[in-house]
């Protein structure tokens, strides 16, 4: 493959990508209003179209028409680089997440990820980190105190899950032996499972995800009884919109994050001695990935509208007293494992 | 200072969170297989039941005339001020009839003090729970708005009959 | 002093006193419906007994005498006992009417009800049926169900306005009220029987049915009527006077004020002719203009004339403020001694009661404070043949209607050059003029005036207009004055654009180019006490609520009648 192959393969693998991404991402807003609406004994929007399918074009287009108001004591720069940030950094993450093994089209192997970076965990941890800094500074440049403790609260939640969250994922890199997404996806063949064979890892790892994505129950950026909406209290129309979508792609990331790290990634359990044939194996893959993270994102909203907002002090005392502590003994206990096992 | 502790502290399991939090997930989940309540509204609608608050209204005697005397004393109880009264004199033996009736439906809370201070019966809550203006002109209620013939309301005034 | 015990407190009172007028002299006050301060004592409703420490029975209060040592009970067990029988007794016949009854929210029998009923009656018969809606005369309307024959009323007639004109006919629980064979309750002063009625027997025609009590806001004022200077109360809804009722002050009216002062006086004030803004006149006709162009144009007007061309006639309608502004401003900014003003005397009018020959409010002040013409000035007749002549070419008359009944002054004034006035209302005066100002009514601005005998009272406003803002000014506010917006049909009413006449004089002024440093009515008291002599020591605060006697000067004319 020479080089000119690679890039209209990548620009490919890019444009379908970010048009799954955008239209999941429309869809998981549905299903969040839908889920919500199930758990509460309601239907949830069922006007625009069969049982409501069309409403996230209905909100898009709404959004759209609204008027955009920038406050005067705005720093207006950076008030409108804010969004831009947050929806590059949840767009550009996806880049190096397998979504499936490698195929052959046109007798080309080609690797179902954008970008098959050797260090592409590195590269998300960076990423993600530079997340808060669309949060942060779009509560500083509102000019609004509530914006502007929405920020704060956002950068000190998100430095301290971080940590955690790093060091969970050192257990999965100890024993995947590398950086590179791929390979530890490979590593965790069969049942090999990291949820499974690390659990603490794991659990510590999905609670830090809901921290760095602003999900409920860790939400306090946006808290609304008391920031009225955080850090986009002063944002309004397609600003806003970015936001929004920002944070549902985060969730999305978060999810193809945790499939890959810890639920095999786009493995299907001994697939490979079913005797498919590969295009067969590459679809059942793909599927497979594909229904895992649907799961995960399940669990995202169904936690939302299950479990209610931590207080601040309670959420900072679970990031540094409890998560902190248990991804250390999770290391230990990888350490174990390998030194131990011999896995 | 002395902190304050609370009564009974939390067990060991309770403290980890993971086994409250899954009671709390399988409590949402159960929910999302139960049947809906939704009322699918413009083409489903709401029936009260007689003891329901909707719109205050005039009741209008059979022979077409108000039973109100204009006392005022709904306009006095209403919390919100909504409601405006002024009196005039008639032929009839009831002296006293209301010229003016007027209920300011965006100030009305629909608290039913009105229909509870009465002393006529001639103001009760109606079923009427359909209000939409698009001016404030549209929403202040006259006699004409207002006057409900008796035999429309007769399932509140036995409610109040029986429950007042 | 001689000391009686009543509910255990010890009370002192005058020989002479029964128990009832000692207990009010004391604050307290035993319930009654016949009995009243300056009435007879009838001792017909029984409402009022107590016990007293020796005496075998219960006895009445009013009329009771009060003894040393006397150990009275007002609430004991056995006087509530009798209390509350006496008021079922009462309640027997009386119609459940409150809802349509005009007397409701300041009915006595309603209270008592209230205090001392048994909540439900424990009589099933037909109650009694006696003529409902009669006018007893031009003002009143009687309602016989809810009488309770407590005799106020022909009390009222016979002794003090000294024309019996009501009377019982039939007795036992048969007995009403009727006026003698021929003869109607229209006495000029019969309208306080729908005041001193304690049940609503007895109701105004004139505000009947017009407002409940309760909504109503109360503004303490005095009767512009005539120089008596009766207090009053002026009760206002939807920024609207409805009626004006009198407000007990014994060195002046007591309890009572004339039919006229209560139908006649208050109409004015909401009616459809008011003067609402600035007008003047343009090619023939009077047009609206705005304040700053209105004085603009009147101020170099009256530049074009000199000194001794203009005149001033000022108002015995008028405040003493107002006069007083005026007066200021012809001698220190026109420079002018041409200023006087006319009474207004009705030969027919006074009687020995209340009512006055001088049917103006304030002809006594406008005097003390200085309308009277100055040394060499005219006075009215020289003003008057001052404009015949053609000496006087401008006028400036405030707050009176000179014209109205009066052909020679209509004549005279259409050859005016330039004629400026201050009024409430059009009339045949502003037809004339060049420049109509509009003035407040006495019900929408602060001000004293002075009675015939000299006496300083207060005019508190109750109406609001552009210019004062009934929060604001600290006016008195009703529920719906209080909580109303100006989206509401029922709150601020008809506002009209119209200025004290004080007020009017310093923004003409200021136009051209003097300034009068008065900000509210009271600054303008303090400069009338700074140099009037009779007002000197007073302010609003000393005037209060029923008024104070003025240091009258030897040298000054008493007022005819």
């Amino acid at each position: 493959m020479d080089i000119l192959q690679i890039i209209i393969f990548t620009i490919i693998k890019i444009l379908i990508i970010v048009t799954i991404i955008l239209l999941s991402v429309s869809y998981l807003v549905y299903f969040e209003r839908k889920i919500s609406a199930w758990a509460q004994n309601r239907i949830g929007p069922n006007r625009v179209g069969w049982a409501g399918a069309l409403q996230p074009f209905a909100d898009v287009l709404k959004l759209l028409l609204k008027e955009d108001i920038v406050p005067e004591v705005a720093n207006k720069p950076i008030h409108t680089l804010a969004p831009v940030i947050a929806l590059f950094v949840a767009f550009t993450t996806y880049a190096v997440i397998p979504f499936g093994p490698n195929i052959n089209i046109f007798g080309f192997s080609v690797p179902l990820v954008v970008a098959d970076v050797n260090i592409g965990i590195l590269y998300i941890l960076a990423l993600t980190s530079l997340g808060v800094y669309a949060i942060t500074l779009a509560g500083w440049s509102s000019g609004s105190k509530y914006s502007l403790l929405g920020g704060i609260r956002s950068s000190a939640q998100m430095i301290s899950y971080e940590i955690s969250m790093g060091f969970s994922v050192g257990g999965v890199l100890l024993l995947a032996q590398s950086l590179r997404p791929v390979d530890i996806v490979q590593a965790q063949s069969g049942w090999m499972w990291n949820a499974i064979l690390q659990p603490i890892g794991f659990i510590t790892f999905l609670v830090s995800a809901f921290a760095e994505t602003n999900r409920l129950p860790f939400d306090l950026p946006e808290a609304e009884p008391e920031l009225v909406g955080g850090f986009h209290t002063e944002y309004s129309s397609m600003k806003f919109a970015a936001f929004f979508l920002a944070e549902y792609a985060n969730m999305f990331i978060a999810s193809a994050l945790i499939v890959t790290l810890y639920l095999g990634g786009w493995q299907f359990p001994y697939l490979d001695h079913f005797g498919l044939s590969a295009g067969w194996f590459a679809a059942i893959s793909v599927a497979a990935f594909a229904v895992k993270v649907a799961a995960l994102l399940f669990f995202f909203i169904w936690v939302r509208w299950s479990i209610p907002r931590f207080r601040y002090d309670q959420l900072m005392s679970l990031g540094w007293k409890v998560m902190f502590p248990l991804s250390l003994i999770n290391i230990v206990w990888v350490a174990v494992l390998i030194m131990v096992f011999k896995i | 200072m002395a902190l304050k502790r609370r009564e009974k502290d939390l067990t060991f399991l309770e403290k980890i969170y993971i086994p409250e939090i899954v009671k709390g997930l399988s409590l949402t989940l159960k929910n999302m297989f139960k049947p809906k309540f939704t009322m699918q509204y413009p083409e489903e609608k709401f029936i009260p039941p007689a003891s329901y608050r909707g719109r205050p209204v005039l009741v209008m005697e059979e022979n077409g005339v108000e039973r109100c005397v204009a006392c005022g004393l709904c306009s006095r109880v209403c919390p919100p001020l909504a409601i405006e009264v002024q009196a005039a004199e008639t032929e009839n033996e009831k002296e006293r009839y209301p010229v003016k009736f007027e209920i300011n439906m965006l100030r009305c809370i629909f608290c039913g003090l009105c229909e509870e201070v009465c002393p006529e019966e001639a103001i009760v809550m109606s079923k009427d729970y359909e209000l939409a203006f698009t001016n404030r002109k549209d929403a202040l209620y006259g006699k004409d708005k207002l006057l409900t013939p008796v035999m429309q309301l007769q399932d509140r005034i036995d409610f109040l009959r029986n429950y007042k | 002093m001689p000391k009686f015990v009543l509910d255990g407190k010890e009370i002192e009172f005058e020989q002479g006193q029964t128990i009832i007028q000692a207990a009010k002299k004391n604050g307290i006050t035993i319930p009654h419906f016949c009995w009243h301060e300056s009435l007879s004592v009838s001792g017909n409703c029984r409402v009022c007994l107590v016990e007293i420490e020796k005496m075998p029975k219960l006895s009445i209060a009013c009329a009771t005498l009060a003894a040393d040592g006397m150990v009275v009970y007002s609430a004991s067990d056995k006087a509530l006992s009798a209390r509350n029988a006496v008021m079922e007794f009462e309640l027997i016949n009386h119609p459940l009417d409150c809802p349509i009854c005009d007397e409701a929210g300041e009915c006595k029998l309603q209270d008592y009800a209230y205090s001392h009923g048994a909540g439900e009656s424990r009589f099933n018969e037909e109650k009694t049926h006696k003529d409902k809606r009669v006018p007893l005369g031009p003002l009143v309307m009687f309602d016989g169900d809810r009488c309770i024959s407590c005799s106020r009323c022909i009390r009222f007639c016979d002794e003090i306005a000294k024309e019996p004109q009501l009377t019982f006919v039939k007795r036992g629980d048969r007995v009403t009220i009727v006026t003698y064979p021929g003869k109607q309750l229209d006495n000029p002063y019969s309208m306080n029987v729908t005041d001193i009625c304690p049940v609503g027997a007895l109701t105004s025609r004139d505000f009947r049915f017009k407002a409940r009590v309760w909504e109503l806001s109360k503004t303490k004022s005095v009767c512009n009527g005539c120089s008596r200077g009766c207090n009053i109360n002026l009760e206002v809804r939807n920024n609207k006077v409805l009626r004006l009722t009198p407000r007990q002050n014994d060195e002046v009216n007591s309890f009572w004020m004339c039919d006229h002062g209560r139908v006649n006086t208050y109409k004015f004030i909401n009616d459809e002719n008011r003067v609402d803004g600035p007008y003047l006149r343009r090619g023939g006709t009077l047009v609206r203009s705005g304040w700053d162009e209105a004085f603009a144009a009147a101020s170099s007007e009256l530049k074009s004339y000199s000194k001794n061309e203009i005149a001033f006639i000022g108002s015995p309608y008028a405040t003493c403020e107002d006069n007083y502004a005026l007066t200021k401003f012809a001698s220190s900014i026109i420079g002018t001694k041409h200023i006087d003003f006319m009474r207004h005397v009705d030969q027919t009018f006074g009687d020995n009661l209340l009512r006055k020959d001088d049917i103006t409010p304030n002809s006594l002040g406008a005097e003390i404070v200085g309308v009277v013409p100055g040394k060499g000035g005219l006075n009215l007749e020289g003003i008057i043949k001052g404009i015949k002549d053609g000496n006087i070419k401008a006028l400036y008359l405030i707050e009176d209607d000179l014209v109205e009944g009066n052909h020679e002054l209509q004549e005279v004034f259409a050859k005016l050059d330039l004629f400026i006035t201050h009024s409430t209302n059009f009339n045949k005066t502003t037809e004339l003029a060049d420049f109509v100002f509009p003035a407040s009514t006495y019900a929408e601005k602060n001000g004293t005036i002075v009675n015939f005998e000299g006496r300083l009272q207060r005019l508190r406003p109750a109406v609001a207009t552009f210019d004062v803002d009934r929060a604001l000014e600290g006016m008195s506010l009703s529920r719906w004055d209080k909580f109303g917006t100006k989206f509401d049909s029922w709150a601020e009413g008809n506002k009209h654009d119209v200025r004290s006449t004080w007020r009017i004089i310093v923004g003409l002024s200021g136009a051209m180019g003097h300034k009068l440093k008065y900000g509210v009515a009271e600054e303008v008291f303090w400069d009338i006490a700074k140099n009037v002599s009779s007002f000197s020591g007073l302010d609003y605060g000393k005037v209060g609520e029923l008024g104070a006697k003025l240091k009258l000067e030897l040298n000054t004319k008493t007022v005819t009648a």
